[in-house]
């Protein structure tokens, strides 16, 4: 039974704070003289206006009150389409991007922390414009960790229990049952995050500016640019390291983060299996690619150790910062750094893609089918941090990945009807679902989005939606027993 | 001295008829009458039909008085209630049985003492923690440490081709590095003098210090035998888990258990290493796939005592050097050793040796009761002025069927022998027939 008038009430909700921020961005252009400043006031009436409609429409009346799990599937949906929307406005008005497909799909992939971008010159941009661009990333990875930490769990099917880690989940042990707690520690964790990464920033040399904007971009792992070359056009090293380090946190499950930043216990930090997992991977691949950078191209072994973690975090956490041209490095390592956007970094973070417990946990089933094959009577349970992981969950988890894998095959193969080389192809397919905004074969990179045909950016934007909200969220909407009444 | 047991279950039972030997004023209060009755006609002992956790019938068994309440009915809850009850009502030392191992932590102790329950027992754990000791060496039947491991006493079965056989102890020198406490021939139990000898399948309890084990192995012959680093545990009971918590980390551990449900529970509470199978431990198929061949120690846990002690004669066959049975039934133990099982398990034995401690007037920090001997190995802390420290041992007239096995001087660990002069403040390791460890107090004090 899906409770129209709720959901109703809540977007309109939703929209009204959209309104709000929008405001407050119109202050930008208003200190700084710009000429945005119409662009911004004019959206926050509309958006506004539409809220107000909403929230009229869906007044309480009896039993319309209540709201079900399945509307909650249609919420979370329809709050990133529509915040998308109207988020696009800005763009329009200011003339930015004349065209509504380009505007929603700018939008979109800021709300989904996939940065990937069409507009041809990110220089002569408002800083108005740029902020909100960065903002949008920022809300879309505040929403997804609410979504992941708090909302998934309570939807409980599936494997969503291990996105809620041991302490937080409403679930499970409850560190704060109540999902406003929750809501406001998150938001206490993130916002801390931001404000320690641009004041480090800022003093590494960057300019106010850069450091809103890249801070707001690198918590979020969207991975915004300021600047036509990306990160490249800042030269700082040390701007580097800081925008490493704090992508590498942004990669860690919140729920863990707020016990060891917040209540001081690091220990259950430590002890995490996916984090451990996660630390382990992203150093693997460090060394390797590292060790590839030196023998096969002319980078000091500074260079070549920095250039790897640099590229090695910003591709596991699916933020997409690049500080070279990676189509320049030998192809292997690219790959590799493609199998990285694949991995994702841990549950519960801004991070997208697979996660790395969900990769763990296919490494850890498949081990027991060689240990089964030996001992034929053996019970092997999975274990995760110490506890059984319960038969379904391993099956949702075997459906997700095969899900993971046959979407991208099949975008890969629609990529390429529609014109795109068959290694741009499968980046850009990647790029989508794993919200990356960069894929192997340069999109995003050395092609502008901008290329794909109106289609494939209809196509691109549907997949970062899939792929943001952990795809069964999204397609569940699309199977027909879920608008039926029993 | 007064001691309230509460629950006549099987280890309530079991201590009930060990203390009624000793002298004590023993109440059993159980609910139901039909486990009273056959004891109060053969023992020693009062009954009384009560309930643990009424305080009027506490107060009439004469809780009040008690020095010593052991609950130990197979609810945990139960027994911690009628212990605080108890200790509200005035006795002096309070004991519970349970089954939480959080609860047997050392810092809960504090804990618990400020509820009215002075100790804890979780006979699971005890048992475990025998297991464990007992596969660490495979060649040793039984193995016990005193004052953290500086003297062992271990209990060794002898065969055809060990170098002591066969010869009055005297001839095997003055000095040694080890001290023959007992032996065990026949289900009897003899505390040896220098003209005894020990003959083939005799088990022989050694003590020595930790550096002298591998003299122990060299004259007991069981220089062939390998280190256990595979262990099969048929039966996935509590002791299973248990144990498989605490057996070090170097040895792999299988559980074979037969129903499916009972491994999903398993799979929830043993360490990440060890591997569940399902299936019948006494298939030999299974065991075979499972390489029972090479496997060091088998642990027969199910909760049949004849399935145990079956499992066992099989693991034998298949030249599993270490096989252990859990066996709860008491009067299978003397067949089971009969049928050269190596190593017999019983929880209440267990439990109850580990109570009887508690009563014990003296500073008695260790007492173990031995399956096999019915005796028992006690530590005592020598007092100033005790009649020990009037001579040196052989001329101390000890009474016969005691021998002292060693002592902590300065945590320095030294083995007696009858030239041997004990000081106040040592610490002494006696092992004597069961029973006698009131007897032997008044040496200490």
């Amino acid at each position: 039974m899906i409770h129209f008038r709720s959901i109703e009430r809540i977007i309109g909700a939703l929209l009204l704070i959209e309104a709000l921020i929008l405001l407050g961005c119109s202050a930008i252009p208003l200190v700084l003289k710009e000429t945005d400043f119409f662009a911004f006031l004019a959206s926050a009436l509309a958006t506004a206006c539409a809220g107000m409609i909403l929230v009229t429409l869906g007044k309480k009346k009896g039993k319309e009150n209540m709201v079900s799990r399945r509307d909650g599937y249609v919420v979370v949906s329809l709050s990133w389409i529509m915040f998308s929307l109207f988020g696009a406005l800005p763009f329009m008005l200011s003339g930015t991007l004349t065209n509504f497909t380009d505007a929603f799909f700018e939008t979109l992939s800021g709300f989904t922390t996939t940065g990937a971008s069409v507009i041809p010159d990110m220089d002569s941009l408002p800083h108005g414009l740029l902020f909100w661009r960065s903002f949008t990333e920022w809300i879309g990875g505040l929403g997804i960790v609410f979504f992941t930490v708090v909302v998934l769990p309570i939807f409980g099917v599936g494997d969503v229990q291990l996105f809620a880690a041991e302490a937080v989940g409403p679930t499970r042990a409850k560190l704060h049952p109540r999902i406003s707690t929750s809501g406001r520690w998150i938001l206490t964790v993130y916002v801390v995050l931001t404000i320690a990464c641009t004041i480090a920033l800022k003093v590494s040399g960057l300019g106010l500016c850069d450091s809103i904007n890249h801070s707001l971009c690198t918590i979020a792992t969207g991975g915004g640019y300021t600047h036509n070359g990306g990160i490249e056009g800042i030269h700082s090293a040390l701007a580097e390291y800081i925008i490493m380090i704090f992508m590498f946190l942004s990669g860690i499950n919140f729920s863990l983060l707020y016990l060891a930043l917040f209540k001081g216990k690091f220990g259950n930090l430590l002890h995490d299996t996916e984090f451990a997992w996660y630390a382990i991977t992203c150093l693997i691949f460090i060394a390797t690619i590292a060790i590839g950078l030196f023998t096969r191209t002319d980078y000091g072994i500074e260079e070549s150790l920095r250039h790897s973690a640099f590229h090695v975090i910003s591709m596991v956490t699916t933020t997409g910062y690049v500080t070279t041209d990676l189509t320049l490095w030998p192809q292997s390592l690219w790959m590799l750094l493609g199998f990285c956007m694949f991995l994702g970094a841990c549950a519960g973070s801004t991070t997208g893609a697979m996660k790395s417990v969900r990769s763990l946990v296919l490494v850890k089933i498949m081990r027991n089918e060689f240990d089964r094959i030996l001992h034929p009577n053996a019970i092997l349970p999975v274990r995760m941090n110490g506890k059984v992981l319960s038969q379904s969950t391993r099956q949702s988890i075997l459906s997700f990945s095969m899900f993971f894998v046959g979407i991208i095959f099949v975008s890969w193969l629609l990529f390429m009807a529609l014109g795109l080389d068959m290694d741009v192809a499968y980046g850009t397919a990647v790029a989508s679902v794993c919200n990356v905004g960069l894929g192997v074969g340069g999109m995003g990179l050395t092609i502008s989005w901008a290329v794909l045909p109106v289609v494939g950016k209809w196509l691109a934007a549907a997949l970062m939606l899939i792929g943001r909200l952990e795809i069964f969220a999204v397609l569940i909407l699309l199977t027909p027993g879920f608008w039926k009444h029993h | 001295m007064r001691i309230v047991i509460a629950g006549a279950g099987e280890v309530g039972t079991h201590l009930a008829k060990l203390l009624s030997g000793e002298d004590q004023d023993i109440i059993l209060i159980d609910e139901k009458e039909d486990r009273l009755s056959s004891l109060d006609s053969n023992f020693d002992l009062l009954t009384a039909v009560a309930s643990p956790t009424s305080i009027k019938d506490l107060k009439d068994a004469g809780a009040a008085k008690a020095d010593l309440f052991v609950a130990v009915t197979p609810d945990e809850s139960r027994n911690l209630i009628s212990c605080q009850l108890a200790h509200k009502l005035g006795a002096r030392k309070t004991l519970a049985r349970v089954d939480n191992y959080e609860y047997t932590l050392p810092e809960n102790k504090e804990f618990f003492t400020s509820l009215g329950v002075n100790s804890l027992i979780y006979p699971e754990l005890l048992a475990a923690k025998e297991i464990v000791a007992g596969t660490k060496i495979s060649w040793i039947r039984q193995w016990w440490e005193f004052a953290d491991g500086a003297l062992v006493m271990m209990g060794v079965k002898v065969r055809e081709n060990a170098e002591i056989i066969n010869t009055p102890i005297y001839t095997l020198g003055t000095n040694l590095s080890y001290h023959i406490v007992a032996i065990m021939r026949d289900n009897e139990t003899i505390i040896p003098g220098g003209s005894d000898m020990i003959y083939p399948g005799d088990l022989v309890y050694f003590m020595t210090m930790k550096k002298d084990i591998s003299t122990i192995r060299k004259i007991a012959g069981k220089q062939d035998l390998p280190e256990v680093r595979d262990v099969i545990i048929m039966g996935g009971s509590r002791i299973a888990v248990r144990a498989a918590q605490l057996l070090p980390d170097n040895v792999n551990l299988k559980i074979i258990e037969q129903d499916l449900d009972r491994c999903h529970w398993l799979t929830e509470r043993v360490p990440s290493g060890v591997m569940i199978i399902n299936g019948d431990g006494r298939d030999p198929n299974l065991l075979i796939s499972e390489g029972i061949d090479h496997t060091e120690a088998f642990v027969a846990l199910t909760d049949s005592s004849e399935t145990n002690i079956l499992a066992c004669l099989a693991a034998k066959r298949f030249g599993v050097s270490k096989t252990i049975a859990e066996v709860e039934n008491i009067d299978y133990i003397t067949m089971a050793e009969k049928l050269d099982i190596g190593f017999v398990i019983n929880k209440k034995k267990i439990a109850a040796s580990h109570i009887y401690q508690m009563m014990l007037d003296a500073d008695v920090s260790n007492v173990k009761c031995l399956t096999f001997a019915s005796a028992d190995v006690a530590e005592f802390n020598v007092k100033e002025g005790a009649r020990v420290t009037r001579g040196i041992v052989k001329e101390l007239s000890l009474p016969h069927g005691a021998t002292i096995g060693g002592l902590i001087r300065n945590n320095q660990a030294i083995l007696v022998n009858g030239d041997t002069q004990i000081e106040p403040n040592d610490h002494v390791v006696v092992f004597c027939l069961e029973g006698m460890i009131k007897k032997l107090e008044k040496y200490f004090n």
